[in-house]
């Protein structure tokens, strides 16, 4: 898992079937400090988080596929958590 | 998942059978801006979704074989979307 600020929202309308009416978010790593690292990642959101919200993305194997109950599922990161306070 | 822009398409006649039919597109990871991050790498694309010079979303790891419908294929990163707008 890794912190991340959610800082855009990517807009498709040609994609697998397991990304329809799903949203998906261009992250950017952060450092606990808030401080942007430069690894971005596309991440499908899980929890209703919006751009600025700093989260905790990460996800396993298999793991997108039982959360959206899904036959099939090529989704590797997931928008997990929004976080509230890092002390 | 990453964002990437297809700078190609490779032909292969001679290979394994479950990528029988499947495009594999030679593509360039990106940031949100477009900037060329890194190397480029084979992405097989199943359901045929981006062509040269499109934007599209990649997922890598494990999870890039549930892009194929059989939910197996011996790949490790596969096209799941063409990005319209990163916004």
């Amino acid at each position: 898992m890794f912190l991340a600020k959610v800082k855009k929202k990517v807009v498709s309308s040609h994609k697998h079937k397991a990304y329809q009416n799903r949203t998906i978010y261009l992250v950017k790593e952060v450092l606990p400090d808030g401080s942007e690292l430069d690894t971005e990642w596309v991440a499908m959101d899980y929890v209703g988080a919006g751009v600025g919200d700093v989260v905790i993305c990460g996800g396993a194997p298999g793991v997108a596929r039982e959360l959206f109950n899904l036959k099939q599922a090529p989704i590797r990161t997931l928008i997990m958590a929004v976080v509230d306070q890092i002390n | 998942m990453k964002l990437g822009i297809v700078i190609g398409k490779i032909w292969a006649s001679k290979k394994v059978r479950e990528l029988e039919g499947c495009k594999l597109s030679l593509v360039q990871p990106v940031t949100s801006e477009e900037k060329a991050v890194g190397f480029p790498l084979v992405v097989a694309d199943p359901e045929g979704i981006g062509g040269s010079g499109d934007l599209v979303v990649y997922v890598t790891g494990t999870d890039a074989t549930q892009a194929f419908h059989t939910g197996y294929a011996p790949v490790n990163a596969s096209i799941v979307e063409l990005v319209d707008e990163v916004n």
